[in-house]
Protein backbone atom coordinates (compact mmCIF):
# COMPACT_ATOMS: atom_id res chain seq x y z
CA UNK A 1 0.00 0.00 0.00
CA UNK A 2 2.82 2.38 0.83
CA UNK A 3 4.19 2.27 -2.68
CA UNK A 4 0.79 3.17 -4.07
CA UNK A 5 0.55 6.14 -1.75
CA UNK A 6 4.02 7.26 -2.82
CA UNK A 7 2.97 7.22 -6.44
CA UNK A 8 -0.02 9.39 -5.71
CA UNK A 9 2.06 11.81 -3.68
CA UNK A 10 4.69 12.15 -6.34
CA UNK A 11 2.01 12.62 -8.94
CA UNK A 12 0.29 15.26 -6.85
CA UNK A 13 3.49 17.25 -7.10
CA UNK A 14 4.08 16.77 -10.82
CA UNK A 15 0.49 17.03 -11.94
CA UNK A 16 -0.19 20.78 -11.47
CA UNK A 17 2.87 21.74 -13.55
CA UNK A 18 1.68 19.39 -16.16
CA UNK A 19 -1.74 21.04 -16.27
CA UNK A 20 -0.65 24.67 -16.39
CA UNK A 21 1.80 23.98 -19.18
CA UNK A 22 -0.81 22.31 -21.28
CA UNK A 23 -3.32 25.07 -20.66
CA UNK A 24 -0.94 27.83 -21.71
CA UNK A 25 -0.65 26.81 -25.34
CA UNK A 26 -2.62 24.46 -27.54
CA UNK A 27 -0.75 22.45 -30.13
CA UNK A 28 -3.85 21.08 -31.80
CA UNK A 29 -6.99 23.16 -32.13
CA UNK A 30 -10.08 22.38 -34.12
CA UNK A 31 -12.75 25.02 -34.51
CA UNK A 32 -16.17 23.94 -35.71
CA UNK A 33 -14.53 21.17 -37.70
CA UNK A 34 -16.89 19.19 -39.91
CA UNK A 35 -16.44 16.50 -42.55
CA UNK A 36 -18.91 15.61 -45.25
CA UNK A 37 -18.81 13.06 -48.04
CA UNK A 38 -21.47 14.38 -50.40
CA UNK A 39 -24.66 14.40 -48.36
CA UNK A 40 -23.21 12.22 -45.65
CA UNK A 41 -22.02 14.23 -42.68
CA UNK A 42 -19.43 12.26 -40.71
CA UNK A 43 -18.87 14.76 -37.88
CA UNK A 44 -19.71 18.41 -37.30
CA UNK A 45 -18.87 21.29 -34.99
CA UNK A 46 -15.92 19.56 -33.41
CA UNK A 47 -14.11 21.93 -31.07
CA UNK A 48 -11.05 20.38 -29.59
CA UNK A 49 -7.89 21.64 -27.98
CA UNK A 50 -4.85 19.62 -27.06
CA UNK A 51 -2.05 21.23 -25.07
CA UNK A 52 1.67 20.87 -25.60
CA UNK A 53 2.19 18.13 -23.03
CA UNK A 54 -1.27 16.73 -23.03
CA UNK A 55 -2.66 13.39 -24.03
CA UNK A 56 -6.22 13.41 -25.25
CA UNK A 57 -7.99 10.14 -25.88
CA UNK A 58 -10.73 10.15 -28.47
CA UNK A 59 -13.42 7.51 -28.08
CA UNK A 60 -16.72 6.93 -29.76
CA UNK A 61 -18.80 4.24 -31.39
CA UNK A 62 -17.65 2.55 -34.59
CA UNK A 63 -18.24 4.75 -37.57
CA UNK A 64 -18.40 7.96 -35.52
CA UNK A 65 -15.55 9.37 -37.55
CA UNK A 66 -12.82 9.49 -34.94
CA UNK A 67 -10.26 8.04 -37.33
CA UNK A 68 -11.48 10.39 -40.06
CA UNK A 69 -10.99 13.33 -37.68
CA UNK A 70 -7.47 12.13 -36.93
CA UNK A 71 -6.70 11.92 -40.65
CA UNK A 72 -8.00 15.44 -41.12
CA UNK A 73 -5.73 16.63 -38.30
CA UNK A 74 -2.77 14.89 -39.96
CA UNK A 75 -3.66 16.68 -43.19
CA UNK A 76 -4.34 13.45 -45.09
CA UNK A 77 -7.96 14.44 -45.64
CA UNK A 78 -9.38 17.93 -46.12
CA UNK A 79 -12.12 19.02 -43.75
CA UNK A 80 -15.37 20.39 -45.12
CA UNK A 81 -16.18 23.01 -42.50
CA UNK A 82 -14.36 24.93 -39.81
CA UNK A 83 -10.64 24.79 -39.35
CA UNK A 84 -7.87 22.70 -37.91
CA UNK A 85 -4.84 24.45 -36.51
CA UNK A 86 -1.54 22.99 -35.44
CA UNK A 87 0.59 25.43 -33.52
CA UNK A 88 -1.68 28.14 -34.83
CA UNK A 89 -1.19 27.24 -38.50
CA UNK A 90 -4.02 25.93 -40.64
CA UNK A 91 -3.62 22.32 -41.71
CA UNK A 92 -4.02 21.83 -45.43
CA UNK A 93 -1.54 19.01 -45.99
CA UNK A 94 0.62 16.76 -43.80
CA UNK A 95 2.91 18.92 -41.72
CA UNK A 96 6.44 18.48 -40.43
CA UNK A 97 6.45 17.88 -36.69
CA UNK A 98 3.32 15.76 -36.82
CA UNK A 99 3.64 11.99 -36.93
CA UNK A 100 0.99 9.32 -37.07
CA UNK A 101 1.02 5.76 -35.81
CA UNK A 102 -1.34 3.62 -37.82
CA UNK A 103 -3.64 0.82 -36.77
CA UNK A 104 -2.42 -1.21 -39.73
CA UNK A 105 1.23 -0.44 -38.76
CA UNK A 106 1.94 0.79 -42.29
CA UNK A 107 5.43 -0.69 -42.41
CA UNK A 108 7.11 -1.14 -45.76
CA UNK A 109 7.50 -4.90 -46.11
CA UNK A 110 10.59 -4.59 -48.32
CA UNK A 111 12.43 -2.44 -45.79
CA UNK A 112 14.21 -3.72 -42.70
CA UNK A 113 13.34 -2.44 -39.24
CA UNK A 114 16.24 -0.02 -39.52
CA UNK A 115 15.12 1.35 -42.87
CA UNK A 116 11.50 1.58 -41.77
CA UNK A 117 12.46 3.57 -38.70
CA UNK A 118 14.77 5.75 -40.80
CA UNK A 119 12.02 6.44 -43.34
CA UNK A 120 10.66 9.66 -41.87
CA UNK A 121 14.14 11.00 -41.11
CA UNK A 122 15.34 10.32 -44.65
CA UNK A 123 12.32 12.04 -46.17
CA UNK A 124 12.95 14.99 -43.88
CA UNK A 125 16.44 15.18 -45.35
CA UNK A 126 18.32 14.22 -42.18
CA UNK A 127 22.10 13.85 -42.46
CA UNK A 128 23.55 10.34 -42.64
CA UNK A 129 25.34 10.73 -39.34
CA UNK A 130 22.11 11.92 -37.76
CA UNK A 131 20.27 8.85 -39.03
CA UNK A 132 23.06 6.53 -37.90
CA UNK A 133 22.77 7.97 -34.41
CA UNK A 134 19.02 8.43 -33.99
CA UNK A 135 17.64 5.30 -35.60
CA UNK A 136 19.37 2.83 -33.23
CA UNK A 137 18.41 5.07 -30.33
CA UNK A 138 14.69 4.85 -31.11
CA UNK A 139 14.90 1.17 -32.04
CA UNK A 140 16.37 0.69 -28.61
CA UNK A 141 13.69 2.78 -26.98
CA UNK A 142 10.87 0.60 -28.29
CA UNK A 143 12.74 -2.55 -27.34
CA UNK A 144 13.70 -3.76 -30.81
CA UNK A 145 17.46 -3.77 -30.28
CA UNK A 146 18.97 -6.64 -32.25
CA UNK A 147 16.14 -6.63 -34.80
CA UNK A 148 17.57 -3.87 -37.01
CA UNK A 149 18.05 -6.12 -40.03
CA UNK A 150 14.81 -8.04 -39.67
CA UNK A 151 11.91 -7.61 -42.11
CA UNK A 152 8.36 -6.90 -40.92
CA UNK A 153 7.01 -10.26 -42.06
CA UNK A 154 9.46 -11.96 -39.73
CA UNK A 155 7.99 -10.22 -36.69
CA UNK A 156 4.83 -10.49 -34.60
CA UNK A 157 2.15 -7.81 -34.74
CA UNK A 158 3.32 -6.31 -31.47
CA UNK A 159 6.88 -6.02 -32.72
CA UNK A 160 5.68 -4.50 -35.96
CA UNK A 161 3.83 -1.81 -34.08
CA UNK A 162 6.91 -1.15 -31.94
CA UNK A 163 8.66 -0.50 -35.23
CA UNK A 164 5.81 1.76 -36.36
CA UNK A 165 6.07 3.66 -33.11
CA UNK A 166 9.85 4.03 -33.44
CA UNK A 167 9.38 5.40 -36.96
CA UNK A 168 7.01 8.06 -35.64
CA UNK A 169 9.18 8.89 -32.62
CA UNK A 170 12.32 9.11 -34.76
CA UNK A 171 11.19 12.34 -36.42
CA UNK A 172 10.81 13.75 -32.88
CA UNK A 173 7.32 15.04 -33.55
CA UNK A 174 5.65 17.80 -31.59
CA UNK A 175 2.34 16.12 -32.21
CA UNK A 176 1.83 12.39 -32.13
CA UNK A 177 -1.38 11.07 -33.66
CA UNK A 178 -2.28 7.55 -32.64
CA UNK A 179 -4.89 5.79 -34.75
CA UNK A 180 -6.02 2.82 -32.65
CA UNK A 181 -2.38 1.77 -32.55
CA UNK A 182 -2.87 -1.34 -30.44
CA UNK A 183 -6.21 -2.52 -31.83
CA UNK A 184 -4.59 -5.13 -34.06
CA UNK A 185 -2.48 -6.83 -31.38
CA UNK A 186 -3.51 -9.34 -28.76
CA UNK A 187 -4.69 -8.23 -25.31
CA UNK A 188 -1.49 -9.03 -23.41
CA UNK A 189 0.75 -7.40 -25.97
CA UNK A 190 -1.55 -4.39 -25.96
CA UNK A 191 -1.18 -3.94 -22.23
CA UNK A 192 2.61 -4.19 -22.45
CA UNK A 193 2.71 -1.70 -25.32
CA UNK A 194 0.40 0.73 -23.52
CA UNK A 195 2.62 0.79 -20.46
CA UNK A 196 5.78 1.11 -22.53
CA UNK A 197 4.27 3.96 -24.52
CA UNK A 198 3.39 5.66 -21.24
CA UNK A 199 6.94 5.36 -19.96
CA UNK A 200 8.33 6.64 -23.27
CA UNK A 201 5.89 9.52 -23.06
CA UNK A 202 7.05 10.33 -19.52
CA UNK A 203 10.63 10.50 -20.84
CA UNK A 204 9.73 12.92 -23.58
CA UNK A 205 6.22 14.27 -23.19
CA UNK A 206 4.60 15.57 -26.36
CA UNK A 207 1.14 16.34 -27.58
CA UNK A 208 -0.69 13.13 -28.21
CA UNK A 209 -4.11 12.52 -29.66
CA UNK A 210 -5.03 8.92 -29.13
CA UNK A 211 -7.95 7.35 -30.96
CA UNK A 212 -9.11 4.14 -29.38
CA UNK A 213 -11.96 1.70 -29.12
CA UNK A 214 -11.02 0.67 -25.64
CA UNK A 215 -12.41 2.64 -22.72
CA UNK A 216 -9.71 1.29 -20.42
CA UNK A 217 -7.02 2.40 -22.81
CA UNK A 218 -8.60 5.85 -23.11
CA UNK A 219 -8.66 6.34 -19.33
CA UNK A 220 -5.17 4.92 -18.86
CA UNK A 221 -3.54 7.02 -21.57
CA UNK A 222 -5.53 10.24 -21.56
CA UNK A 223 -5.39 13.40 -19.49
CA UNK A 224 -8.82 13.93 -20.94
CA UNK A 225 -11.20 11.60 -22.70
CA UNK A 226 -13.20 13.16 -25.48
CA UNK A 227 -16.36 11.28 -26.40
CA UNK A 228 -17.62 11.62 -29.96
CA UNK A 229 -21.24 10.62 -30.37
CA UNK A 230 -24.36 11.08 -32.44
CA UNK A 231 -25.21 11.03 -36.14
CA UNK A 232 -23.48 13.07 -37.42
CA UNK A 233 -21.19 12.85 -34.46
CA UNK A 234 -19.81 15.70 -32.45
CA UNK A 235 -18.05 16.15 -29.12
CA UNK A 236 -20.55 14.79 -26.66
CA UNK A 237 -18.58 14.98 -23.50
CA UNK A 238 -15.10 15.70 -22.22
CA UNK A 239 -14.01 13.79 -19.14
CA UNK A 240 -11.03 15.04 -17.16
CA UNK A 241 -8.88 12.16 -16.09
CA UNK A 242 -7.44 13.20 -12.75
CA UNK A 243 -5.26 10.15 -12.37
CA UNK A 244 -1.71 10.75 -11.20
CA UNK A 245 1.34 10.71 -13.44
CA UNK A 246 3.37 8.74 -14.17
CA UNK A 247 0.76 6.24 -15.20
CA UNK A 248 1.93 2.72 -14.60
CA UNK A 249 0.50 -0.71 -14.09
CA UNK A 250 -0.53 0.42 -10.63
CA UNK A 251 -2.80 3.04 -12.13
CA UNK A 252 -5.05 0.21 -13.29
CA UNK A 253 -5.61 -0.82 -9.69
CA UNK A 254 -6.64 2.61 -8.38
CA UNK A 255 -10.29 2.98 -7.35
CA UNK A 256 -10.40 6.26 -9.26
CA UNK A 257 -9.42 4.40 -12.42
CA UNK A 258 -12.43 2.15 -12.06
CA UNK A 259 -14.69 5.13 -11.38
CA UNK A 260 -13.51 7.00 -14.44
CA UNK A 261 -13.91 3.90 -16.54
CA UNK A 262 -17.52 3.68 -15.37
CA UNK A 263 -18.10 7.37 -16.13
CA UNK A 264 -16.84 6.99 -19.69
CA UNK A 265 -18.78 3.80 -20.08
CA UNK A 266 -21.98 5.49 -18.91
CA UNK A 267 -21.63 8.26 -21.48
CA UNK A 268 -21.44 5.65 -24.17
CA UNK A 269 -23.71 2.87 -22.98
CA UNK A 270 -27.00 4.37 -24.17
CA UNK A 271 -25.59 4.33 -27.65
CA UNK A 272 -27.13 1.49 -29.58
CA UNK A 273 -23.72 0.30 -30.69
CA UNK A 274 -22.44 -0.32 -27.21
CA UNK A 275 -21.90 -3.95 -28.03
CA UNK A 276 -19.01 -2.92 -30.22
CA UNK A 277 -17.06 -1.57 -27.30
CA UNK A 278 -14.45 -3.46 -25.47
CA UNK A 279 -14.95 -2.66 -21.84
CA UNK A 280 -12.83 -5.57 -20.75
CA UNK A 281 -14.46 -5.56 -17.33
CA UNK A 282 -13.01 -8.94 -16.60
CA UNK A 283 -9.55 -7.60 -15.84
CA UNK B 1 19.88 -40.65 -45.30
CA UNK B 2 17.37 -37.90 -45.97
CA UNK B 3 19.76 -35.95 -48.19
CA UNK B 4 20.48 -39.04 -50.31
CA UNK B 5 16.77 -39.60 -50.63
CA UNK B 6 16.02 -36.05 -51.76
CA UNK B 7 18.99 -36.13 -54.14
CA UNK B 8 17.58 -39.24 -55.75
CA UNK B 9 14.14 -37.66 -56.12
CA UNK B 10 15.59 -34.43 -57.38
CA UNK B 11 17.96 -35.68 -60.04
CA UNK B 12 17.24 -39.32 -60.82
CA UNK B 13 13.80 -39.08 -62.53
CA UNK B 14 14.79 -36.18 -64.83
CA UNK B 15 18.05 -37.96 -65.72
CA UNK B 16 16.23 -41.18 -66.58
CA UNK B 17 13.59 -39.28 -68.56
CA UNK B 18 16.29 -37.41 -70.53
CA UNK B 19 18.16 -40.61 -71.33
CA UNK B 20 14.92 -42.29 -72.38
CA UNK B 21 14.04 -39.30 -74.59
CA UNK B 22 17.46 -39.38 -76.26
CA UNK B 23 17.18 -43.14 -76.81
CA UNK B 24 13.74 -42.76 -78.36
CA UNK B 25 15.01 -39.96 -80.58
CA UNK B 26 17.99 -42.08 -81.61
CA UNK B 27 15.72 -45.00 -82.51
CA UNK B 28 13.11 -42.94 -84.42
CA UNK B 29 15.92 -41.05 -86.18
CA UNK B 30 17.60 -44.25 -87.29
CA UNK B 31 14.29 -45.49 -88.78
CA UNK B 32 13.73 -42.28 -90.78
CA UNK B 33 15.48 -40.62 -93.70
CA UNK B 34 18.21 -38.24 -92.52
CA UNK B 35 16.55 -35.45 -94.54
CA UNK B 36 13.49 -35.60 -92.25
CA UNK B 37 14.98 -36.36 -88.87
CA UNK B 38 18.58 -36.88 -87.89
CA UNK B 39 19.50 -39.12 -85.01
CA UNK B 40 20.34 -37.86 -81.56
CA UNK B 41 23.99 -38.75 -81.93
CA UNK B 42 24.23 -37.04 -85.34
CA UNK B 43 22.64 -33.89 -83.87
CA UNK B 44 25.05 -33.85 -80.94
CA UNK B 45 27.98 -34.40 -83.30
CA UNK B 46 26.80 -31.49 -85.46
CA UNK B 47 26.36 -29.33 -82.35
CA UNK B 48 29.93 -30.07 -81.31
CA UNK B 49 31.20 -29.38 -84.85
CA UNK B 50 29.33 -26.06 -85.03
CA UNK B 51 30.69 -25.10 -81.64
CA UNK B 52 34.26 -26.00 -82.52
CA UNK B 53 34.09 -24.09 -85.83
CA UNK B 54 32.96 -21.02 -83.88
CA UNK B 55 29.70 -20.63 -85.82
CA UNK B 56 27.60 -21.14 -82.69
CA UNK B 57 29.51 -18.51 -80.79
CA UNK B 58 29.14 -15.93 -83.57
CA UNK B 59 25.45 -16.71 -84.03
CA UNK B 60 24.79 -16.62 -80.29
CA UNK B 61 26.58 -13.30 -79.92
CA UNK B 62 24.47 -11.79 -82.69
CA UNK B 63 21.23 -13.19 -81.36
CA UNK B 64 21.93 -12.24 -77.77
CA UNK B 65 22.84 -8.69 -78.71
CA UNK B 66 19.50 -8.42 -80.48
CA UNK B 67 17.59 -10.14 -77.71
CA UNK B 68 19.02 -8.19 -74.78
CA UNK B 69 18.80 -4.85 -76.57
CA UNK B 70 15.13 -5.54 -77.21
CA UNK B 71 14.45 -6.89 -73.72
CA UNK B 72 16.13 -3.99 -71.94
CA UNK B 73 14.24 -1.45 -74.05
CA UNK B 74 11.00 -3.33 -73.40
CA UNK B 75 11.67 -3.25 -69.63
CA UNK B 76 12.63 0.42 -69.70
CA UNK B 77 9.42 1.29 -71.50
CA UNK B 78 6.98 -1.11 -69.87
CA UNK B 79 7.87 -0.80 -66.17
CA UNK B 80 7.68 3.01 -65.79
CA UNK B 81 4.72 3.15 -68.17
CA UNK B 82 2.96 0.43 -66.21
CA UNK B 83 3.43 2.19 -62.87
CA UNK B 84 2.31 5.46 -64.41
CA UNK B 85 -0.80 3.90 -65.94
CA UNK B 86 -1.65 2.30 -62.61
CA UNK B 87 -1.15 5.54 -60.73
CA UNK B 88 -3.12 7.82 -63.04
CA UNK B 89 -6.53 6.38 -63.65
CA UNK B 90 -7.39 8.62 -66.59
CA UNK B 91 -4.36 7.45 -68.55
CA UNK B 92 -5.13 3.85 -67.76
CA UNK B 93 -8.76 4.02 -68.82
CA UNK B 94 -7.79 5.86 -71.98
CA UNK B 95 -5.12 3.36 -73.02
CA UNK B 96 -6.59 0.11 -71.68
CA UNK B 97 -8.25 -0.92 -74.95
CA UNK B 98 -5.06 -0.46 -76.95
CA UNK B 99 -3.00 -2.41 -74.47
CA UNK B 100 -5.46 -5.29 -74.35
CA UNK B 101 -5.64 -5.38 -78.15
CA UNK B 102 -1.87 -5.30 -78.58
CA UNK B 103 -1.39 -7.87 -75.83
CA UNK B 104 -3.79 -10.19 -77.64
CA UNK B 105 -2.42 -9.54 -81.13
CA UNK B 106 0.03 -12.17 -82.42
CA UNK B 107 3.01 -9.89 -82.93
CA UNK B 108 4.26 -11.98 -85.86
CA UNK B 109 1.39 -10.45 -87.84
CA UNK B 110 3.06 -7.06 -87.50
CA UNK B 111 6.40 -8.15 -88.97
CA UNK B 112 5.54 -7.49 -92.67
CA UNK B 113 4.29 -4.06 -91.63
CA UNK B 114 7.51 -3.32 -89.75
CA UNK B 115 9.49 -4.56 -92.74
CA UNK B 116 7.76 -2.18 -95.16
CA UNK B 117 8.03 0.65 -92.65
CA UNK B 118 11.62 0.24 -91.50
CA UNK B 119 13.25 -2.11 -93.98
CA UNK B 120 16.09 -4.45 -93.05
CA UNK B 121 18.77 -3.73 -90.47
CA UNK B 122 19.25 -4.01 -86.75
CA UNK B 123 16.66 -1.44 -85.63
CA UNK B 124 13.50 -3.08 -87.06
CA UNK B 125 14.60 -6.39 -85.51
CA UNK B 126 14.95 -4.73 -82.13
CA UNK B 127 11.49 -3.26 -82.60
CA UNK B 128 10.12 -6.75 -83.16
CA UNK B 129 11.75 -8.09 -79.99
CA UNK B 130 10.47 -5.08 -78.02
CA UNK B 131 6.94 -5.61 -79.30
CA UNK B 132 7.02 -9.29 -78.43
CA UNK B 133 8.50 -8.83 -74.96
CA UNK B 134 6.84 -5.62 -73.84
CA UNK B 135 3.20 -6.45 -73.31
CA UNK B 136 3.42 -9.16 -70.65
CA UNK B 137 5.77 -6.84 -68.71
CA UNK B 138 3.43 -3.90 -69.11
CA UNK B 139 0.36 -5.90 -68.21
CA UNK B 140 1.87 -7.45 -65.07
CA UNK B 141 3.36 -4.13 -63.95
CA UNK B 142 -0.02 -2.40 -64.23
CA UNK B 143 -1.71 -5.19 -62.28
CA UNK B 144 1.01 -5.07 -59.63
CA UNK B 145 1.12 -1.30 -59.25
CA UNK B 146 -2.67 -1.19 -59.03
CA UNK B 147 -2.60 -3.50 -56.05
CA UNK B 148 -0.28 -1.27 -54.00
CA UNK B 149 -1.89 -0.98 -50.60
CA UNK B 150 -3.53 2.45 -50.18
CA UNK B 151 -2.38 2.33 -46.55
CA UNK B 152 1.24 2.47 -47.64
CA UNK B 153 0.58 5.41 -49.94
CA UNK B 154 -1.11 7.08 -46.98
CA UNK B 155 1.98 6.48 -44.81
CA UNK B 156 4.15 8.07 -47.49
CA UNK B 157 1.82 11.07 -47.69
CA UNK B 158 1.74 11.38 -43.91
CA UNK B 159 5.53 11.56 -43.90
CA UNK B 160 5.38 14.26 -46.58
CA UNK B 161 6.83 12.19 -49.39
CA UNK B 162 7.26 13.82 -52.78
CA UNK B 163 5.79 12.10 -55.84
CA UNK B 164 9.27 10.87 -56.77
CA UNK B 165 9.81 9.64 -53.22
CA UNK B 166 6.54 7.77 -53.42
CA UNK B 167 7.75 6.02 -56.58
CA UNK B 168 11.17 5.27 -55.09
CA UNK B 169 10.04 4.06 -51.66
CA UNK B 170 6.62 2.56 -52.34
CA UNK B 171 5.43 2.10 -55.91
CA UNK B 172 8.56 0.65 -57.53
CA UNK B 173 9.60 -1.72 -54.71
CA UNK B 174 6.03 -2.94 -54.40
CA UNK B 175 5.64 -3.45 -58.14
CA UNK B 176 9.05 -5.02 -58.77
CA UNK B 177 8.09 -8.67 -58.09
CA UNK B 178 5.05 -8.30 -60.36
CA UNK B 179 7.17 -6.67 -63.06
CA UNK B 180 9.63 -9.56 -62.77
CA UNK B 181 6.83 -12.06 -63.35
CA UNK B 182 6.11 -10.08 -66.50
CA UNK B 183 9.79 -10.00 -67.41
CA UNK B 184 10.00 -13.76 -67.08
CA UNK B 185 7.08 -14.10 -69.50
CA UNK B 186 8.65 -11.37 -71.64
CA UNK B 187 11.87 -13.41 -71.90
CA UNK B 188 9.96 -16.31 -73.46
CA UNK B 189 8.09 -14.07 -75.83
CA UNK B 190 11.19 -12.04 -76.64
CA UNK B 191 13.00 -15.21 -77.76
CA UNK B 192 10.14 -15.94 -80.13
CA UNK B 193 10.43 -12.38 -81.39
CA UNK B 194 14.17 -12.75 -81.81
CA UNK B 195 13.86 -15.87 -83.97
CA UNK B 196 10.96 -14.40 -85.94
CA UNK B 197 12.95 -11.24 -86.63
CA UNK B 198 15.97 -13.26 -87.68
CA UNK B 199 13.80 -15.35 -90.01
CA UNK B 200 11.72 -12.68 -91.66
CA UNK B 201 13.88 -9.58 -91.50
CA UNK B 202 17.61 -9.57 -92.27
CA UNK B 203 18.87 -13.06 -91.43
CA UNK B 204 21.29 -13.19 -88.53
CA UNK B 205 22.33 -15.19 -85.49
CA UNK B 206 20.68 -18.46 -84.56
CA UNK B 207 17.78 -17.71 -86.90
CA UNK B 208 20.18 -17.57 -89.83
CA UNK B 209 21.90 -20.75 -88.64
CA UNK B 210 18.54 -22.54 -88.80
CA UNK B 211 17.61 -21.07 -92.20
CA UNK B 212 20.99 -21.94 -93.73
CA UNK B 213 21.03 -25.48 -92.31
CA UNK B 214 17.51 -26.03 -93.60
CA UNK B 215 18.44 -24.78 -97.09
CA UNK B 216 21.36 -27.24 -97.11
CA UNK B 217 19.05 -30.08 -95.96
CA UNK B 218 21.27 -30.24 -92.87
CA UNK B 219 18.57 -31.56 -90.50
CA UNK B 220 21.14 -32.22 -87.76
CA UNK B 221 22.22 -28.58 -88.00
CA UNK B 222 18.59 -27.39 -87.70
CA UNK B 223 17.98 -29.56 -84.67
CA UNK B 224 21.30 -28.54 -83.09
CA UNK B 225 20.32 -24.87 -83.46
CA UNK B 226 16.91 -25.53 -81.94
CA UNK B 227 18.54 -27.26 -78.98
CA UNK B 228 20.72 -24.20 -78.46
CA UNK B 229 17.65 -21.95 -78.30
CA UNK B 230 15.83 -24.34 -75.98
CA UNK B 231 18.73 -24.47 -73.53
CA UNK B 232 19.11 -20.70 -73.75
CA UNK B 233 15.41 -20.10 -73.10
CA UNK B 234 15.36 -22.46 -70.13
CA UNK B 235 18.47 -20.82 -68.65
CA UNK B 236 17.07 -17.29 -69.06
CA UNK B 237 13.77 -18.33 -67.50
CA UNK B 238 15.62 -19.81 -64.54
CA UNK B 239 17.54 -16.57 -64.08
CA UNK B 240 14.23 -14.69 -64.26
CA UNK B 241 12.72 -16.90 -61.59
CA UNK B 242 15.75 -16.45 -59.36
CA UNK B 243 15.44 -12.67 -59.63
CA UNK B 244 11.73 -12.84 -59.00
CA UNK B 245 12.19 -14.84 -55.81
CA UNK B 246 14.98 -12.56 -54.67
CA UNK B 247 12.89 -9.41 -54.99
CA UNK B 248 9.75 -11.03 -53.67
CA UNK B 249 11.40 -12.21 -50.45
CA UNK B 250 9.62 -9.52 -48.46
CA UNK B 251 6.30 -11.08 -49.34
CA UNK B 252 7.31 -13.80 -46.92
CA UNK B 253 7.26 -16.45 -49.63
CA UNK B 254 11.02 -16.68 -49.72
CA UNK B 255 11.26 -18.64 -46.51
Amino acid sequence: MSSGAATIRRAAVTDPTHRTESASQSRIRTVGAGKRYGDFQVFRDVDLEVGAREVVALVGPSGCGKTTLLRCIDGLLPISDGEILIEGARVTEPRAGVAMVFQHFGLFPWKTVFDNVAYGLRLAGAAKADIAEKVPHFINMVGLKGFEKVYPYQMSGGMQQRCGLARALAVEPKVLLMDEPFAAVDAQTREILQLELLSIWEMRPTTMLFVTHSIEEAVLMGDRVVVLKGRPSTVHEVIEVDLPHPRTRETLTLPRFAELREIVWNTLKDEARQAEFELEKGR
Amino acid sequence: MATGESWRIRYLPPAISLIAGAALWQWVGSQTSAAFLSTFSATVARLVALTVSGEVVTALAESMTLFFTGLVIAILIAVPLGVMLARFRVLRVASETYIMMLYATPMAALIPFILSLMGFGFTPKVVVVVLFAMFPILYNTIEGARSVKPELIEVARSYRSSEWGLWRDVLIPYTLPFALTGIRQGIGRGLVGMIAAEFYLSASGIGRLITVSERDFDTAGVLASIIIISILGAALMAVGRRLENHFAAWRGLGR
